[in-house]
């Protein structure tokens, strides 16, 4: 019986050829649109997010309260000191607490200067924590080790000719702050911005460069136990809030576990992206127009039509699929038609990202989600469509229909 | 003769009502969607335009840091001798250096962290008139005002910064270091800038004794009839050489306030521009509606048009009644999608103000709704120019035949 319904839609789309398709152009550009700025959106939304793959799941980062412009630890107004990552290191459930140090310094080499984003490494077992944490992983020469002084390992970038205009290499010197540097490795590269730039140095050596003892501008807290986040979480607040002299609710500080941080910027880009795939699902919704339009059209073509059929024992219910499957045949084969070009054209548009800017930040991506739920989406929209007037079809008097003249 | 063809178009408008109220509607959404959006944009580009033009013509910013810095970096900063070298320069005829760091404000056991920024008193004039502000409510700050500030606009707004809205003479804790609040300044349209807090540089060094001599910003006025562009430039140089740095590897940034605020310009339209060009994609769905509807019209009305030719009707009358026909569908659809345009960026534009933004208002020039409604008529007529030929080249006896 279905099987009947499909064939007389699909005849009565070919006999109006002109008209079908031109509907389906209005659903086909609307979903060409969504597929494609939806790939290109999740792909920048993946490459911004893989710029801060490297925070891993079971770590706590603690930074105290201030106007942040640049890297953590600037613009703070009560420092977090040596002391307070000490004291965190005794909380039930943590199983290491390590100072960090993040500066921007001057760096020369080739007889060029550039500014370098510097960060320290720890000595002793928290040394592989944040080998771990951070993602560093060795390409040439070696990792920094305890006792290292005045070396360095240099991100992936300090590789190439972008920031000295020759790449550096492992043994040569390279001057930060006035200060003579050994380069005893360069990193893999990572795909982040940060981290490929960054130039890693032993704690000790960063404390005497910048001539500072107390200071730290955020600590890394690993914790025992996932599961356990939470209250670590909690206790580590109350430390503080307890050494810092202050009351709940007026922190001066914030504790903040690296998964929320990275769901917090995922929240923000996805409000974003939203925004524009709603002002592009505009063309749908008059494209689902069009399809309404087309049916009403139809079923006053075929009055008469419906009349016979239902002369001849037809229910309304039969008039009904009739034309609800014709409408939503409409608008997925307009839908199919829409997210085959929609992915070539991103397809198209990250190749040409690629290739001409060498941009990785354009790049198609296709969430396993998009291509079933654009062609759903675009059957949803036919067939919501043609339900008014498949209704008014149905409910038609024989009679009526039958003495229908245009 | 043309009022006769709108009358006809009107006539077999209202007789297919569903059919043409549909598409009204499909052209009234898209033009709904880009009337919003080209408003926004322009009221952007007014906002910069006339920051650019009224206040930043003649104006130079000089900044320390670049790269990944951070402005509060203690490690960048313009001396004594940098500002004065820069003030002396030719062609600059007002020059205040400022500094400025991040602070602890607290009031009734409530604490907020802003920027505050410490300001030259005798050259505050200057720097009113590069930010576009002024004091509003009290005095503006003066020679010998130490523990006294200038509040941002929203200090005084309920429930945005602190519950209680502050008042002149209310006393604040900044790092710690009570001081007296005697004036607001007014809105500058952003919740950073209206936050801020200023007090004079020697109270700031007063609070901050360790930044005593150091400046972040500066901001100069070149002299009438000098190229500001063209001191930007010797500055940096000037500096440069001071520095002993190479070109590209500058630890400060100078330019001219209106290539700054340009380049942001410059930014926004095209994310704008982005937004109209998706929107616009409903537009053009909308037209194929209207040529459908009209390839269905002529098919309807096959037997009509023969009549017509029949009784000396000529192919161009015929090509005009369903060209204006489709272009009437389009006018009406851009009138209501003005309107509709108008109501919604209206109550963006105020939600926008509500969250500290008023600089997102939307401005509604007279060539925006003559465009938009002269590109309504015209997007209509030229998708019923293809079904309008059609009909008008059918042939009268074929026509009259037509079942």
């Amino acid at each position: 019986m279905i099987q009947e319904h499909f064939k007389l839609a699909v005849k009565n789309i070919r006999q109006r050829k002109l008209r079908s398709w031109l509907t389906m152009i209005g659903i086909f550009i609307g979903i060409a649109a969504i597929v494609s700025l939806i790939s290109m959106g999740e792909g920048l939304r993946v490459a911004i997010t893989s710029q801060f793959g490297f925070l891993s799941t079971d770590v706590l980062t603690i930074q105290a309260g201030g106007v942040q412009m640049g890297p953590p630890g600037t613009g703070v107004i009560n420092p977090l000191t040596v002391d307070d990552t000490e004291k965190i290191g005794k909380v039930a459930g943590v199983k290491a607490s390590i100072s960090r140090i993040v500066r921007s310094a001057d760096s020369e080499f080739n007889g060029r200067r550039n500014m370098a984003y510097v960060v320290s490494i720890p000595d002793g077992d928290n040394r592989r924590e944040v080998e771990r944490i951070a993602n560093i992983e060795i390409d040439k020469g070696r990792l920094l080790k305890d006792g290292d002084t005045y070396s360095v390992v240099l991100g992936a970038k300090y590789g190439t000719d972008d920031i000295f205009g020759k790449p550096v290499s492992v043994g040569q010197n390279i001057v930060i702050n006035d200060a003579k540097f050994n380069v005893v490795g360069i990193a893999k590269e990572k795909g982040s911005f940060i981290m490929d730039n960054a130039v890693v140095m032993n704690d000790e050596t960063m404390r005497e460069l910048f001539d500072d003892d107390e200071k730290v501008d955020i600590i890394a807290v690993v914790v025992r136990n996932v599961n356990e986040m939470d209250d670590v979480q909690e206790r580590i607040e109350k430390l503080l809030r307890k050494e810092r002299n202050v009351d709940k609710g007026e922190e001066d500080f914030s504790v903040e576990s690296a998964k929320k941080a990275l769901e917090t910027l995922n929240d923000t880009l996805f409000a974003v992206q939203l925004f524009v795939y709603i002002i592009a699902g505009i063309s749908l919704l008059v494209g689902g127009i069009g399809i309404m339009n087309t049916m009403y059209t139809a079923v006053l073509e075929r009055t008469k039509e419906i009349g016979i059929m239902k002369a001849i024992g037809a229910k309304n219910f039969d008039i009904f699929v009739l034309f609800f499957i014709e409408s939503g045949y409409l608008g997925s084969v307009g839908g199919a038609i829409g997210v085959t070009f929609g992915a070539l054209f991103s397809l198209f548009l990250s190749f040409i990202g690629n290739a001409a800017l060498g941009s990785g930040l354009i790049r198609a991506y296709f969430p396993w989600w998009l291509i079933p739920g654009a062609l759903l989406f675009s059957f949803s929209v036919g067939s919501i469509a043609g339900i008014i007037p498949a209704i008014g079809a149905a409910k038609l008097k024989p009679v009526d229909a039958l003495r229908y003249t245009k | 003769m043309r009022l006769e063809y709108l009358h006809f178009a009107f006539d077999s408008i209202m007789h297919r009502k569903m059919r043409s109220w549909l598409n009204i509607l499909s052209i009234l959404i898209g033009i709904t969607a880009v009337f919003a959006l080209v408003s926004f944009g322009q009221g952007l580009s007014t906002y910069v335009n006339n920051l650019a033009t009224e206040m930043g013509k003649d104006k130079i910013m000089a900044q320390v840091g670049g790269g990944f810095s951070s402005p509060f970096d203690e490690r960048y900063f313009f001396t004594q001798e940098e500002m004065n070298m820069l003030e002396r320069m030719k062609g600059v005829e007002d020059f205040t250096p400022m500094t400025m760091a991040s602070a602890k404000i607290e009031k009734d056991d409530k604490r907020i962290y802003t920027i505050l920024l410490g300001l030259d008193s005798d050259m505050i004039r200057l720097i009113d008139e590069m930010m576009t502000i002024k004091v509003e409510d009290g005095r503006d700050l003066k020679k010998g005002d130490i523990f006294k500030v200038v509040l941002g606009h929203n200090y005084q707004i309920p429930n945005k910064i602190f519950k209680k809205p502050l008042r002149k003479g209310d006393r604040i804790m900044i790092n710690d270091v009570e001081m007296e609040v005697i004036g607001f300044y007014s809105e500058v349209g952003n919740p950073q800038d209206d936050s801020q807090i200023y007090m004079t540089i020697e109270g700031f060094y007063t609070l901050f004794p360790e930044e005593e001599g150091k400046y972040k910003y500066a901001i100069m006025r070149a002299s009438s009839g000098e190229d500001p562009a063209k001191i930007a430039e010797r500055a940096t140089e000037r500096l440069r050489k001071h520095r002993g740095l190479k070109k590209g590897e500058e630890n400060f940034m100078i330019t001219t306030f209106e290539q700054a605020i340009q380049t942001f310009g410059a930014i926004l339209n095209i994310i704008n521009a982005v937004l109209i060009l998706i929107a616009s994609i409903s537009v053009v769905v909308a037209a194929v509606n209207i040529m459908n509807t009209m390839y269905t019209a002529v098919l309807e009305r096959t037997r009509e048009i023969g009549i017509m030719k029949a009784i000396g009707a000529k192919n161009s009358d015929i090509l005009f009644i369903f060209i204006v026909e489709s272009g009437v569908i389009g006018f009406i659809g851009a009138g209501l999608g003005v309107l509709f345009g108008y109501l919604i960026a209206s109550a963006g534009g105020r939600i926008a103000a509500e969250a500290g933004y008023s600089m997102l208002k939307p401005v509604f020039p007279l060539w925006l709704i003559i465009g938009c409604l002269t590109f309504g008529f015209c997007l209509g007529a030229f998708s019923g120019l293809f079904p309008a030929r059609h009909a008008s080249r059918l042939k009268p006896v074929e026509a009259l035949h037509y079942e």
